[in-house]
């Protein structure tokens, strides 16, 4: 996708995304118009036996759109990466997955979002778990390193979509897995708010 | 962004076997909704007759994930 946008735009979305979810690595409550925490996480239905144990600092961190892990397994022994990862709930999901011998990665473009999800997986006995900052448009990962792909409400906040597909698809080893949940437009826009930039973070 | 452009977007990357799989009623706005998609990576495939012997798998670990924890430089 060509998107319209100068690169000043482009500048204001991503701090503004930023700035965003900086916040809601303190707590989602508020910002967003659907459920978030324990009851998000019933409502899209994730196994109990998956999480019950975790911080519940942890549940409640949650602010996900969809449950990607409901598109098909992940895999004892396999790698993984979270795209996206904000505070590291289905990071954690995907590393009780993959154990004892997998690895995942949960990365994200906010800094305080990955300081929150290292510090909120910490409890969990999890060694094959790790989160860094980085963006989904550039992935700081070799080619064909990951068996799967999650993320959980992201891919529509991220500029360069083209770029950021092409990076999942270069890190992906042949016959890897995307499973993506995301907010996607399921009625038109009206006039008044089709070219506002404000739709990317609201 | 509709479901469908998140498709095309994806197929034209080299995605095969797309599908969006449905919505999650998680709705941001009247107009937006939470769906699931899924893809594949095109596997190799080789035919029975150009296909050689089965390689053994690695004996080595996974390789080490590139790691930075807070306060790390």
């Amino acid at each position: 996708m060509t998107t319209d946008l100068n690169e000043q735009e482009k500048s204001l979305i991503r701090e503004k995304i930023r700035e965003k979810y900086a916040q809601a690595a303190v707590t989602p409550a508020g910002s967003f118009q659907y459920p978030t925490g324990v009851r998000g996480i019933r409502q899209l239905g994730y196994p109990e036996e998956w999480w019950q144990d975790f911080p519940g600092a942890l549940l409640e961190s949650f602010c996900g759109v969809g449950n990607p892990f409901s598109l098909g397994p992940v895999n004892p022994g396999e790698m993984v990466l979270d795209l996206g990862c904000g505070a590291g709930f289905d990071t954690c999901v995907a590393a009780r997955l993959v154990s004892p011998t997998g690895q995942v990665v949960g990365v994200d473009v906010t800094p305080e979002m990955v300081h929150r999800a290292w510090e909120l997986s910490a409890p969990l006995p999890f060694r094959h778990l790790s989160f860094m900052v980085a963006s989904a448009e550039n992935l700081p990962f070799p080619e064909q390193f990951f068996d799967v792909v999650i993320s959980n409400g992201v891919f529509n906040l991220v500029v360069e979509k083209n770029q950021a597909a092409a990076e999942i698809f270069r890190v992906l080893k042949p016959g890897g897995r995307l499973y993506l949940a995301d907010m996607v437009l399921v009625a038109p826009l009206p006039p008044e708010r089709q070219s506002l930039i404000d739709n990317w973070y609201q | 962004m509709p479901g469908e452009a998140l498709l095309a977007l994806l197929q034209k990357t080299g995605f095969q076997g797309l599908r969006l799989a449905g919505y999650t009623g998680m709705k941001s706005s009247p107009y937006t909704e939470g769906a699931l998609v899924l893809g594949k990576k095109p596997g190799i495939s080789l035919s029975r007759e150009t296909a050689g012997p089965v390689p053994e798998p690695p004996v080595a670990g996974p390789e080490p994930v590139p790691q930075s924890k807070p306060g790390s430089s």
